[in-house]
């Protein structure tokens, strides 16, 4: 029983990664944005990152 | 026979059972095996006594310090083993002594008038049916000692367990051999789960026997008997794993997976695209951003079918940092990836010698973009002592992300790694009661025969 449910498991791990592969999944967690205004194109400064708050790191050793 | 009581295995005419009185105390003596017994024992006074002799001549008198030792299975009471009816004749209790410890056991004989004896054991709740072996096993490495290192028999190889010095300490009803309270035999055990091969030594024989691990419930079933079977403590010797996966074949599944795994991987990196879609160097300069600073790209297309963005930042960042906000943008859709990326690049000297922190590249991957006309919005921050800078952006359609495999295997990799710790947790109380214990060697484990 456990054989099989392991060989299910394997199967669809696989098929998981395949199907991952092929539609582009990544590791990387980034924000969607909906509906973006086509003004920006032409008034860049009209969008704001919702990073530009971001704290930068200004260390070194 | 006794009244009310069913008949054994069908066949031949029933047999009779003998009444007899003791020679010494005069209380009934009941023989069920039809002259098959050696000995028969007075649960009254204790006697042992020939039952080959029509006088039941007196052989032993013994006294037991304890009069709370009772069979779990009643002598008289029948049973079906494997589909053979069977009554419970004999009753015997033996112990081992370790280390001044003391280890009780009890052994049951059966006995069916045609198929003959049939034994069971029983020591903390763990049950064994046990037979004689008609074939004589043959042990690795001589027997000389008692104790090969294993022993084959009718194909099948048995891993020694151990070897102990057994003492009959208590006897009730018949025996087919002369039994003696303190009699001394020496027991070797090996083991091949559920079975137990066992031989009993004494000074005139050898005697083999294999046994088969049976459940109390197994036992209480076949024999009727009311109530619950004792809760066996511990594992026993031949118990079987309650792991009823093949650890090894779990193990094979794996490999087989990860072979399938790096197929895949090797396959979809073939196969990627990789196609760079927009590649741009930017200088920027405090003195010309002292406004708005963000900017975005021409257009460019990604084709096909949703894929994988990677994105790769390069800034000429010595000492410094370089912070880009990032918006990719669908043209048509006004669908956006919005994210941000450092690039800082720190190095130096100090007493340890010299040092380096951080990357002067970055790369992030964006998932599932589907195909169509994108631009990028870039709004560049920079370190406040930075006055210009010179940096790269570079996006490439269709990237395999290696992660995704990593992830795959380590999920394939539990359940074995699970089933065998389980397997080793139930092995390892298997033989720390055995003459190869387990040992910790600075936290490793191995057996202590690997010491020999």
């Amino acid at each position: 029983m456990f054989r099989r449910l392991y060989l299910l498991l394997g199967f669809l791990t696989l098929g998981t990664v395949a199907f991952g592969q092929y539609r582009g999944w990544s590791l990387d967690s980034i924000d969607q944005v909906k509906n973006v205004p086509k003004s920006v194109r032409d008034n860049p400064g009209s969008y704001r990152s919702v990073y530009s708050a971001y704290h930068h790191y200004t260390g070194g050793k | 026979m006794s009244a009310g009581k069913p008949p054994l295995s069908g066949g031949p005419p029933r047999p009779q059972v003998k009444a007899l009185q003791c020679p010494k105390c005069g209380a009934a003596i009941v023989l069920r095996t039809f002259g098959q017994a050696e000995t028969v024992a007075c649960g009254s006074c204790r006697a042992i006594l020939d039952a080959k002799d029509p006088n039941l001549a007196i052989l032993q008198q013994f006294e037991i310090e304890t009069s709370d030792i009772r069979p779990l299975i009643p002598l008289g009471t029948r049973g079906k083993l494997h589909g053979t009816d069977y009554e419970v004749i004999g009753f015997e209790r033996r112990h081992a002594t370790v280390e001044g410890i003391p280890y009780p056991w009890h052994e049951y004989v059966l006995f069916n008038p045609y198929k003959g004896f049939r034994y069971l054991s029983e020591y903390n709740g763990h049950w064994n049916d046990i037979t004689i072996c008609k074939d004589l096993p043959s042990v690795e490495g001589g027997f000389s000692a008692g104790s090969g290192s294993a022993a084959n028999w009718v194909g099948e190889t048995y891993k020694h367990f151990q070897t102990t010095e057994a003492n009959t300490d208590f006897v009730l009803g018949e025996f087919p051999w002369r039994v003696r309270v303190g009699e001394r035999a020496t027991v070797t055990d090996y083991v091949h789960p559920p079975r137990v091969l066992s031989s009993e030594k004494t000074d005139k024989e050898v005697t083999w026997s294999i046994g088969e691990y049976m459940y109390g419930r197994e036992i209480w079933d076949a024999f009727r008997l009311p109530g619950s079977p004792p809760e066996a403590e511990g594992v026993y010797e031949n118990q079987p794993s309650p792991l009823t996966t093949n650890v090894q074949g779990i193990w094979m599944a794996f490999a087989a997976f990860a072979v399938f795994l790096l197929a895949m991987m090797i396959g979809f990196d073939l196969l990627a695209k990789k196609e760079a879609v927009f590649q741009q160097t930017y200088h920027w300069e405090r003195a010309k951003t002292a406004g708005e600073s963000s900017f975005v790209t021409d257009n460019f297309e990604l084709k096909g079918h949703p894929s994988t963005v990677e994105l790769k930042t390069w800034a000429a960042v010595s000492n410094q940092w370089m912070y880009l906000n990032y918006a990719l943008i669908n043209q048509d859709t006004g669908q956006a990836w919005d994210f941000g990326r450092e690039v800082s690049y720190y190095q130096g000297y100090d007493s340890d010698g010299s040092w380096s922190e951080g990357s002067r590249d970055d790369t992030v991957v964006i998932p599932s973009v589907p195909p169509g006309q994108y631009y990028l919005r870039i709004e560049p921050e920079v370190d406040p002592a930075v006055s210009a800078i010179s940096y790269s952006v570079q996006l490439t359609r269709d990237v395999p992300v290696l992660g995704i495999y990593g992830i795959a295997l380590l999920a394939l990799l539990v359940p074995p790694l699970l089933v065998s710790l389980r397997w080793y947790t139930f092995e390892r109380s298997r033989w720390s009661e055995s003459d190869h214990p387990p040992v910790q060697i600075s936290g490793l484990t191995a057996s202590s025969e690997d010491d020999d």
